[in-house]
């Protein structure tokens, strides 16, 4: 009888215990933190929401294929200047060139997966520490991206030879990206950042590669004795994680409706923190995309109320970093 | 096995470098043989901002006009003391002229002063450095901008009507200068800032802030952004919640590429000039090299970019 009675509360608790349950509270404590200073009840519309969703898109599509890198025990630094790089070269193929869409998001995709090939083969076949490889992969990639860019930005006004400027126009695919959907409410680029979560939850949850990159994440070697092709499965991890970071580039570009050299600084932290607040460990091993879906969320949802509430930059740096610390805190296995 | 890998890398790093770094500049020096010919040094000191590509870019095209000039760009990426090194080395490779946009007024000072020293004239361009131990100045005023910028707002809005302002990095002088200018212009105004926010220079946390303004605010009558890339971004989201009619949109720079194409495809209402002074540096060189005396400073004038005036280059303030 006691037991009984004791069920419901102990299947909370074991929930709670659970990495999912911990990343969800840390998300709650962020909502009520926005219930709290709601900035007039404007936390309370449809608007913050909605922009939250947009803007953790791209952030949470580069967490995605971050997420697969640290799993394997790995990490990837080159995801911002990758995506500079991508969105240079998408806006410059579909603005400047004005390819079709068709023709340039494959050769996008395929830059991204070139340098996420090389960061791969750095670290896995050349066994270079993952943090050196795509180290100097996101100098490379910058340069590359301020070499083909010319250091400027690549949008709709295209220079001349004489010097002067003309105005073309934004490219269908820009406007169809950064376009919303179902009453306005729900935009393209949350929808495509729902689907590189689907698949790569797919791979690595359903999928034989999957559970080989949290082999080797968990015992290289071990992995490498019982048979997992150790070196491919981690090359084909960065791949994809430099596809994701392209298709996160393209989002970026059509968002920003040119393609900015020096866009992404930063970014690899930010997919890094997403990553780490949902609960994946960055030793390698464990975690997984849901986890870092709701990390995006949580990170996604800070922001937001701090940039509603107009709090200045000053106070956001310490505050971010703050429950940063609190949130992974919350994620701490530990006896009660 | 790995060992041969690298060795083959190491090699392949060495022949790129060895292949990017033998330009063709030495054929270029070796015509300049009589005291016709000048070298000018310019130490640049971030050219990861598109308005300082196109200091450079103006330098270079006032340059080109001129035979007997050839000028050597240096970007110091942003570092202070590689810009500091970049000014010695242009002193012990005896340039006979010396242009800086120095990165910060300090730390740039004494290398500035050691070039007069030297007997090298220095133009020191956008940014000052302390004390009078240069040949001229160079600048535009942001505070003048700012309030131009407030004022012409003002009188767009009938001297009534709520404000966003998105601003630059406030920990840098333009930031500053820029807002508290504005905040001279609209003083007096019923103009009332009901929304700020710092959007450090970038149009993707201008759409950001903008965003959050818009879900806050149902009543915006305009944006008054530190640069034109935070207007556009600011523009980006009115669009997005279909609010774009509604609301003005004021930036600062106006880059042909950037804030003046904005303005001519009707995106923006206003931008105002921040100028590079490239060209003035340029006349300012040669004269000194001329042996003419110049001015110790030179305040460059800023231009407005409405709809009505861009196809004519925009006019005067």
């Amino acid at each position: 009888m006691n037991t009984s009675e004791r069920t419901p509360l102990r299947a909370i608790a074991t929930s709670l215990g659970s990495p999912a349950g911990r990343a969800l509270v840390a998300l709650l404590l962020v909502l009520v933190l926005g219930g709290v200073v709601n900035a007039e009840g404007a936390c309370f519309k449809l608007g913050p929401h909605r922009g939250m969703l947009r803007q953790a898109a791209v952030c949470g599509i580069r967490a995605c294929g971050m997420t697969l890198v640290i799993i394997t025990g790995g990490i990837d630094l080159a995801v911002g200047s990758v995506l500079a790089l991508v969105a240079v070269s998408f806006s410059l193929m579909t603005i400047h060139w004005a390819w079709s869409a068709w023709l340039a998001a494959p050769l996008a995709l395929a830059i991204g997966a070139a340098c996420g090939g090389v960061s791969g083969t750095l670290a896995a076949r050349l066994r270079l520490q993952p943090f050196i490889a795509t180290l100097a992969m996101m100098v490379f990639a910058r340069g590359m991206a301020k070499w083909v860019s010319g250091g400027q930005k690549i949008s709709t006004a295209v220079q001349n030879a004489d010097g002067t400027y003309r105005y073309v126009d934004v490219p269908g695919v820009f406007r169809a990206i950064d376009s919303r959907i179902f009453g306005d409410n729900l935009s393209v680029v949350t929808l495509i950042f729902l689907a590189c979560a689907a698949l790569t939850w797919i791979a690595l949850a359903r999928h034989r590669w999957g559970r080989e990159l949290y082999a080797i994440g968990g015992n290289e070697e071990a992995a490498r004795l019982s048979g997992v092709p150790v070196v491919w499965a981690k090359t084909l991890a960065y791949v994809v994680c430099g596809v994701l970071v392209a298709v996160a580039g393209i989002c970026q570009a059509a968002q920003e409706q040119q393609g900015d050299p020096e866009a992404g600084m930063g970014y690899e932290l930010t997919a890094i923190a997403i990553v780490v607040i949902g609960g994946t460990n960055l030793m390698g091993g464990r975690g997984g995309i849901g986890l870092t879906l709701i990390g995006t969320l949580t990170i996604g949802y800070l922001d937001k109320i701090l940039s509603v509430n107009a709090v200045p930059e000053a106070g956001r740096l310490v505050l971010t970093g703050i429950i940063i610390v609190a949130a992974v805190l919350t994620q701490k296995r530990r006896r009660w | 096995m790995v060992r041969r890998h690298f060795t083959f890398l190491w090699i392949l790093a060495i022949a790129l470098f060895v292949g990017c770094s033998s330009g063709d500049k030495d054929a270029t020096r070796a015509a300049g043989k009589a005291r016709d010919f000048y070298t000018i040094g310019m130490s640049q000191c971030n050219l990861g901002e598109p308005w300082r590509v196109q200091m450079n870019a103006d330098l270079k095209a006032a340059a080109d006009k001129h035979p007997n000039i050839e000028i050597v760009f240096k970007d110091a990426q942003n570092d202070t003391l590689k810009q500091r090194a970049h000014v010695e080395e242009f002193v012990s490779a005896g340039v006979d002229l010396l242009i800086i946009s120095p990165k910060e007024a300090a730390p740039l000072t004494e290398p500035v002063a050691k070039a007069v020293d030297a007997g090298i004239p220095v133009i020191v361009l956008d940014r000052a450095v302390q004390g009078d131990n240069y040949t001229c100045f160079i600048g535009a005023d942001n505070k003048l901008i700012g309030k131009a910028a407030g004022a012409w707002l003002a009188k767009k809005l009938g001297d009534k009507g709520k404000v966003v302002e998105l601003k630059g990095l406030m920990t840098s002088i333009p930031g500053h200068d820029r807002h508290s200018g504005f905040l001279e212009g609209i003083a007096g105004s019923g103009l009332e800032v009901i929304f700020e926010a710092d959007m450090k220079w970038l149009e993707p946390d201008a759409r950001k802030e903008m965003d959050s303004a818009l879900a806050r605010f149902d009543t915006i009558d305009a944006v008054y952004a530190h640069n034109d890339p935070g207007a556009h971004g600011a523009y980006l989201a009115a669009k997005a919640a279909g609010r774009e009619k509604d609301i003005v949109f004021v930036g600062i720079d106006a880059l042909p590429q950037e804030g003046v194409a904005y303005v001519a495809q009707g995106i923006l209402s206003a931008t105002f000039q921040y100028p590079t002074g490239g060209a003035e540096a340029i006349d300012t060189a040669l004269r000194i090299l001329a042996g003419e005396e110049v001015p110790k400073k030179i305040v460059l004038g800023s231009r407005l970019f409405t709809a009505d005036n861009v196809k004519q280059g925009g006019e005067p303030l």
